[in-house]
This record gives structure tokens, sequence and C-alpha cells, in this order.
């Protein structure tokens, strides 16, 4: 998509397409592409990842298509509430970006991560940036994912025939925590060491899944076999796993659309150019909030890991202290009430079953109801485990 | 770029009172503009770029192998403090081919050394501890036997491997 | 006979303990009768066979009858007790018995043992009170046991390093007969409380000072004004070499005040207190003396050279949260804390500028630290200031792109 707004953007009559015309003065380069590529079908494929679907004629010169699409009428995903998604979007092309230029310095191995991170941070020109840049990115990005899902419940759109958007929502939900989960590993000091030993604990206690994912991750000691596992997760798998639904949310939406029942208003509709323009603009001012963050509250780097002493007061991120008091404190052993959780955690995808079909405003002020309670029930037993002791 | 609709101007004309000089300016603002947003990619790519230097080009102070210096600059039965990072070691020259590196910190409470070229030995300043020049405790406090490095002379220079 | 079933009894025990093929000790498991160290004794000593066949005594060919004669061959009284017996040797006999081998160079040169212990022992304390006729001071046996002798190496020797403080304060302790009859302080509880009993018993060192190392082992005698520098010294080295180039060593023996002792400690010797140089110059000079006046001097300036490094250290931790590149600043706070340490011995020689010396050095490394810390931190200052930079530029880029967007708009 980053593509289309230089293309679209450029200047030039439909007189300098065709394939004909030689060069122009200022070397038509789209031009003299054009003859030796079909671009148009490479903008057609182009526009499964936006939010562009209109059906593209291949035998059509790429300017006339750009322009044309680039005109069309889209909703205005820049504003209000639907930017959330856009944000996910955007935040996660950023993880990409300095995940990928911390790659090229993290060792996987648990002599080497804390080292190898350190010298990013400490020793490299703009390393700390890019690790603060991409620590702050995947913080808003749990925010930005879990504030869409609440924005998703509050307006019904669990509900057919949205529930493939509904699903992909809370996939990627699910998707950005493991990642933050598996990312705090890597850098392998003492307190992130220590939160996955707690953490998998709990989870290898669980009966069925606990065995299950101690296959998966190499075995149930966080040792140098569990830590390249988490990364070949953290940088692969997962986010493979986020793109595959974002596709998804954009084919779901092309083709049921985010809220019929709310209809346009004045100023929801643009222009696709006007969007382009509305995004970059957004993600300047992102990239400029996340420098403040990263400047202003940078994380603190912490000691190397030792696995032979357990630091005082560690606890799991913020968005797993309720689970977090559940589990300590709640009756019963922890496996069950870990079960429990896992259930109800599945058991968010399944809404739109037993959400009612009819679209009638009572039913759907009932479930914001349930929802709010459950919310208010989540932030009190965050609000417990954060300060709460432990046993 | 959306200003592409007056190509046909000739640039740099201040003759033309009412029509020129405003599309000049025009073209010089969506110039600069455009500059202007060139430099994120400029700055961008400058960062990136400090960054990804491959990092054998700097000072690496992490570094296992040290250079102490040559051979010839350390007289036969005199030893060099050498300061590296948290490890300051000594490096003794005992005769025209054996030079032996030992860790300058005591093993009882981590005080520096001193090297005392009469007796041919380390001692500690703080209790009295000394150790041979194998690094073995002589007489005092120390608990342990100092750790040693190794030490290989290559083209006539100095290196010691922490 | 009495003891013919009991004796019948250990037969069959024995047989059937040789008996068995697992059994793991055939040399100490009682052979029939007579065995090669103790003979025929042990019939009708047991407990006694038993002590001295654990001994290392036995190993060596030592019979029962090379200390109490009589004849071991023989299961009668009356051979057995018979020509040269000697019984139970009196007290004051027992250096003398012991001495009739341990002081033959032939008999010990095998050995590698000292032959000098009984000349030493006649020079102790306790030697001396013996030939004076007191039978309740240590003699060998006391200290080394009569039948169950061990060499100084085994764990359950009562002369095992840490053993010697318990197998002394037998006597010199709270519950000693003799402790109460002189009215002695408890040396032993004392000597417990104490900085080397603690290296000694809680961190294992076995190179710990006990009772002996100060007041020598057959020669056992409490050291004397102007001997106890020498003998703290013998390990104290640095402390020593100081203490003799000041003022004190001179004038406390001149005043018959035991050197080290008389502020350290007899046997509860405390470990290291710095601020015990403000308090305890007091307490021999005037309070408003000019020594009381260096005391304090030295406290302060020790106080101030370890707040800083203290600060430093602090600051250190600090720049590693961010993190900044410390291991240079780690080595010198190192160098800092070493002429911090060196002070302590310093502070021996009772003079100003010896320990000022190190303090200034140590203090000055310490803020010398810190400045460049502070001034490594201070650079991190300058992002925030970039940052405001760096925000004008994001809103003129959006000022930028909204122009650029209402343009197209206009077009469309």
């Amino acid at each position: 998509m980053s593509d289309a707004p230089r293309v679209g953007g450029t200047p030039g009559g439909g007189d300098a397409s065709g394939g004909g015309a030689g060069p122009g003065p200022r070397g038509d380069w789209v031009a003299w592409l054009e003859r030796r590529l079909n671009l148009t079908e490479t903008f057609s494929f182009l526009t499964h990842f936006g939010l562009v679907w209109t059906p593209v004629d291949t035998s059509r010169p790429v300017r006339e298509v750009v322009r044309e699409v680039a005109s069309q009428p889209v909703p205005a995903y820049a504003r209000w509430p639907r930017v959330l998604g856009l944000l996910a979007a955007i935040l996660f092309g950023l993880e990409v970006v300095t995940g990928v230029l911390l790659a090229y310095y993290y060792r996987p191995t648990p002599e080497a991560a804390f080292e190898s991170t350190r010298t990013i941070v400490r020793d490299l020109p703009f390393g700390w940036f890019i690790h603060q840049l991409h620590g702050w990115g995947a913080w808003l990005l749990v925010i930005v994912v879990a504030a869409r899902l609440l924005r998703l419940f509050w307006d019904g759109l669990y509900r057919a025939p949205r529930e493939v958007l509904w699903w992909s929502a809370v996939a990627m939900a699910w998707l950005v925590l493991q990642s933050d989960f598996t990312g705090r590993l890597l850098t392998w000091d003492s307190r992130s060491y220590w939160a996955a030993v707690r953490g998998m604990e709990v989870v290898f206690a669980l009966p069925v899944v606990g065995p299950l994912l101690a296959f998966l991750l190499g075995g149930r000691v966080i040792n140098d076999d569990v830590l390249i596992r988490f990364y070949a997760l953290h940088m692969l798998v997962l986010p493979a796993g986020f793109a595959f639904f974002l596709y998804l949310t954009f084919a779901t939406l092309r083709r049921v659309g985010l809220s019929p029942e709310a209809p346009m208003h004045r100023g929801a509709a643009t222009t696709l150019r006007d969007h382009l323009y509305s995004m970059l603009i957004l993600s300047v001012l992102l990239f400029g909030v996340l420098t403040t963050l990263a400047v202003l509250a940078p994380f603190r780097f912490q000691a190397a890991a030792d696995p032979y002493s357990t630091p005082t007061g560690v606890r799991p991120p913020w968005y797993m202290l309720a689970p977090y008091a559940v589990i300590e404190n709640g009756p019963g052993p922890s496996w069950l009430l870990g079960l429990l959780l896992l259930a109800v955690a599945f058991a968010v995808l399944l809404l739109p079953l037993w959400a009612p079909r009819a679209a009638g405003g009572r039913a759907l002020g009932r479930m914001r109801l349930w929802g709010l309670c459950a919310l208010a029930a989540w932030t009190a037993l965050s609000v417990l485990g954060a300060f709460m002791e432990r046993r | 770029m959306p200003q592409g609709v007056e190509p046909q101007q000739p640039p740099q004309d201040p003759t033309g009172a009412a029509g020129v000089p405003p599309t000049s300016r025009r073209r010089f603002l969506a110039w600069l503009s455009r500059a202007f947003l060139g430099l994120w990619g400029l700055g961008a790519a400058g960062a990136i770029g400090a960054y990804l230097r491959p990092p054998e080009h700097g000072p690496r102070i992490a570094e296992r192998i040290v250079r102490v210096g040559l051979l010839e600059d350390l007289r036969i039965g005199e030893a060099r403090l050498v300061r590296h990072g948290v490890t300051p070691f000594y490096v003794v020259r005992l005769d025209a081919g054996r030079v032996v590196a030992l860790s300058a910190v005591c093993t009882h409470v981590r005080c520096i050394l001193g090297f005392d070229r009469e007796r041919r030995a380390l001692t500690c300043p703080c209790h009295d501890g000394r150790f041979d020049l194998a690094g073995q405790v002589l007489s005092g406090p120390p608990p342990r036997a100092l750790p040693s490095y190794t030490v290989s002379v290559r083209a006539g220079e100095v290196f010691v491997q922490l | 006979m009495r003891r013919a079933p009991f004796v019948l009894l250990l037969l069959s025990a024995a047989t059937a303990a040789l008996a068995q093929p697992g059994s793991q000790r055939p040399a100490t498991s009682p052979p029939p009768t007579a065995s090669a160290a103790a003979g025929r004794c042990g019939v009708c000593h047991p407990s006694e066979r038993v002590q001295f066949e654990r001994s290392t005594h036995a190993q060596e060919e030592v019979r029962c009858v090379s200390c109490h004669g009589g004849d071991d061959r023989s299961l009668a009284q009356a051979v057995a007790h018979g020509a040269g017996f000697l019984g139970r040797p009196r007290r004051d006999d027992v250096p003398r018995l012991c001495s009739s081998c341990h002081s033959d160079e032939g008999k010990m040169r095998a050995y590698n043992l000292p032959v000098d212990q009984y000349a030493l022992y006649q020079t102790s304390g306790h030697g001396r009170r013996l030939a004076k006729g007191d039978m309740q001071v240590a003699v060998c046996s006391d200290c080394h046991g009569a039948h169950d002798i061990l060499p100084r190496s085994d764990p359950a020797s009562r002369v095992f390093p840490l053993n010697i403080p318990r197998t002394c304060g037998r006597c010199h302790g709270g519950n000693a007969s003799a402790a109460g009859r002189r009215g002695k302080p408890d040396d032993h509880r004392e000597y417990l409380s104490s900085v080397h009993a603690h290296e000694l018993f809680d961190r294992g060192n076995p190179r710990a000072p006990t009772c002996v190392s100060c007041h020598g082992v057959h020669g056992a005698a409490p050291p004397t004004v102007g001997d106890v520098d020498k003998v703290c010294g013998h390990c104290h080295t640095a402390e020593r070499r100081y203490f003799t180039a000041g003022p004190h060593r001179e004038g406390m023996i001149a005043a018959g005040l035991p050197e080290c002792v008389s502020c350290h400690g007899h046997h509860d010797t405390s470990a290291t207190q710095p601020q015990r140089l403000a308090s305890l110059c007091a307490t021999c000079h005037g309070g408003k003396s000019k020594q009381v006046t260096l005391g304090a001097k030295m406290w302060t300036e020790y106080q101030a050279a370890a707040t800083q490094i203290e600060q430093a250290a602090a600051l250190i931790e600090r720049a590693d949260a961010v993190p900044i590149q410390t291991d240079d600043y780690r080595a010198r706070l190192e160098e800092a804390r070493t002429y911090l340490r060196e002070a302590l011995p310093a502070a021996h020689a009772v003079h100003e500028e010896t320990v000022t010396g190190l303090t200034t050095r140590a203090r000055s490394v310490g803020a010398e630290v810190a400045s460049e810390i502070y001034g490594n931190l201070g650079h991190l200052q300058s992002r925030k200031l970039v940052l405001v930079v760096f925000w004008f530029y994001v809103l003129l880029t959006v000022v930028v792109l909204r122009r650029f967007q209402s343009r197209a708009a206009r077009k469309d």
C-alpha cells in the first residue's frame, strides 16, 4: 500500500500511458516499467492488503486504475472509533521493522541473550531508541487491541454476519499477548526470566494443556531450549499469525463492512487518497508519541537473570494481573482455576453463538451490561493483583 | 506534487508582477515541503545506518582478548598493572620468554594488589596478603589462589586472554 | 567366672558378624579373646578396648602394656596385673609417661612428629602448676584423650581446630569447676562471641584462630604485655606494622596495658568497627584531649570517604539501569575501596596524615567516578531537549501533510 500514494499522486495525464510513448522529458519510469511488467496486476494484488476492493481490469494501464481507485469513496478509517484497527496495523508494522533491526544483533542463547541485548541498548548508536520503540510499541499494541475488542463488543459487532471479524479480533488480541509474553523472556534479565518462570509454572500445572504446551515449548524448565522456541514463536510464528488475521479482517470487512447499522454520516466517508494522507499523519503522530514515551519514560534495564536467586516482587505484566489474582487467591487448586480462566477466554470466541440474532437494541443493551460487569470485575481483580502480597 | 499543473511557466522570472511570482514561490514552497518530508527518510536512513554499521570498527570494551603492548617494553622482573574493565590484572615478565598474567584483585576482600619487586610477590595493602608469581597464597588471609590468565606473545606483542 | 557367658556371647556374635558376606570392617569387630593391639586386656576391659582400637596408637603398634605395664597374654588377673604392672598412671606422671616415647627422636622420626612437646609443656602454665603439685591442671590426656587418641587432622579428634575451643572450654569455660574456683570470666563463651569464632564455626575456615593460635599449644601461657602485639601481629601483619610505627606500643607497655586487647577485647574480639575510632579514645585519654579529637577526626574522614564511595556505587546502579557502560567505573571504585580498607590498619598508627592520605585518595576517586557518571547521566537530559525540537518537526510535518491532503481533496 505504501506505493499507492506516490503512484497515485504522480501527475501526468492518460497520454503517458498505453505503452507506446517513449520516456517523457523527466524520464517517465512508470511507462518504462509498464512496457515490461503488468503493473496493474501487481496493484490488484496489493489491494488485498488494504481497504480497496474493486474489481480491477488488469488490461488497463496502472495510472488510470490507480487514479480511479484513489478517488473512490471509502469509510473514514482514520476517525474514531474505527481508528483502533488502523492503529493496530500501523503498530504491527512498526514492531516488524524495529524487530528486524533488533534481530540483527540479538542472539537467542542463555549465555548471549542478555549480553547481546545490552550491546544493542548500551553500545550501538540508536540501539536504545529502537529497543524502546519496540517495547513501547508492544505496550501500546496491547492497549489498542484490547480497546478494539471492547469497542467491537460495545457495538455488537460480533453478531452475524460479523463472526469472522470478532474471531479475528480475539485471535489478534491473543497473539499480541503471546508475543508480549514471549518477547519479555528474550532479554533474559532477572525480571523477565522470573516472570516467565512463574507464568509457566501456572500454565504447566494445567491438565492436558500443560503437558501439551511443555511439549511445544521444549520442556518445563526455562532453559536454552525454551529460549530459542520463544524466539522462533516471537519472531516467526506469532507475527505470521497476526498478519494472517489482519488479512482476514480486511477480507471480511470488504464483504460485510464494519457498521452498517450506523449509516455513514457527514465526514464518515472519504476518498482513498485522503485516507492515505490521514494514515500518514496518524503514523507521524504515533511515532512522536512513542518517541516521547521512549525518552521520558524509558523501560529500566534490569540485571542479568540468575536462575539461582529469585528477586522479590516479581509480578506478571499488567494485563495478566487479574488472572494472577484469581489463581493466587481463588478457592480451589490453581490448576482448576487456570483451566476455568482458559475456558472463559475461549468462551469469548463463542460470543456470536449465544448472542441474540435480532438486532434489537434491548438485547444489545443487556449484553453491554454483562460486558460492563465483566470489565469491572477484571479491573477490580487487576487492582487486587497489583497490590496483593504473594502467598 | 499536486502543483504539476503549471510546469510550462519559466522558472525564475521576477518581471511578471501578478502571475509569475506566486507560481515560483509556490514551486519553491512545494519543493521545500517535499525536501522537508524527505528529511524523515534521511533521518531514518542515517539512524538505521549508524545502528547497522558492523560493530567491529569501534573499540569494543567487552573484548575478551586484551592487547597489553610490546614484549620488549616489559622489563624482566617488572610488572605492569593493566586496568581492563572490572578485571584489572598484572602482567609480569619472568625472564626472556616467559610472561604471566595474574588477576590484581585480592581474593580476600577484593583490594587491588601491589607488586613487590624485591620479593617478586604481589602484596595486598589492606591486610598484607601475599601471593607468589604463580598466584599461590604465600601468607595472610586470602582464602584462594589468584586466578591467572593465558598469555600469548605474537609478533612481539603480548596478548592476554581473560 | 561371671564373665564366661558374656564372652561366649561375644564370641558367637563376632563369628556371626565375620560370617556375614557383606561385613565391611572385620578389623574392628572383636576377634576372639586376643587382638593385635589390646591383647587379652579387652576381655575384661571391653569399653577401653573399643576406644583404644579406634585410636591412632592402636594402628601404630602401641599396646596396652606400653603404658599400663603387666602382661596382656594372660586372662588370669594375677598374671595380667602381675610383674611391672603400673595400673592407672597418676596425673602428674602422665606427661613423663607420654614423653617416654614422644620425646624420643628415634621413635618419632618416622612419624615426622616434633619431640619438644614435653619440654614445652614444662614451660607452660599447665606444666609449672603441675610441678607445684596442682593436680587439677591439664595434662596430655585431658586434651588428647587417654585411650582414644586421634591425629589432629581427624575431625573427630579433640584437637582438630574446630574442636579446640570446646576442649579448652571444658576447664576454661563457665561450667568448669576450675573457672568457678579461680573466679575468672567465662573465656570459652567470650571466644564464641568473637569474630574469630564466627570465622571458624560459621564460615568453616579451619585456619581461623582458636585458643592455641594465641596461647601456644603445649607451651600454653597467656601472652604478656609487650608480647600481645607480636601474637596478634602474626596474622594481622599490616595492623602491627602501623601499630609499632605509632606511639601506642611504647606508651601502653610503659603503662602496663596489654597492647591490642585493651581496645579490641581479649577473647570476644569483634569484627572491624571503624566508628569506635570516635568513641574508644576517651576511655584512656581525657574527654577533651587532642587524642580524642584526632580519633573523631579520623572517623569523620573515614565516614566521608565511605559515604562518597557508597554514593558513587548507587550512581553506578543508576547508570546500569539506563544502561551506560560502567565497567571502568566499577574498577576505579574498587581502587577507592582498596584505599578505604587500607585506612583501617593505617589508623593503628594514630597519625593523622597516614589515615587522611588514604581516605582522601579514596574520597577523590569516588568523587571523580560520581561526577563522571553525573556527566553521562546529564547527556541523557539532552535527549529531552532534542525531544522538544523533534516535536516541532513532527507538528510541522503534520501541517505539511494536511496541506497536501487538502490540495488533493480540492482536486477530487
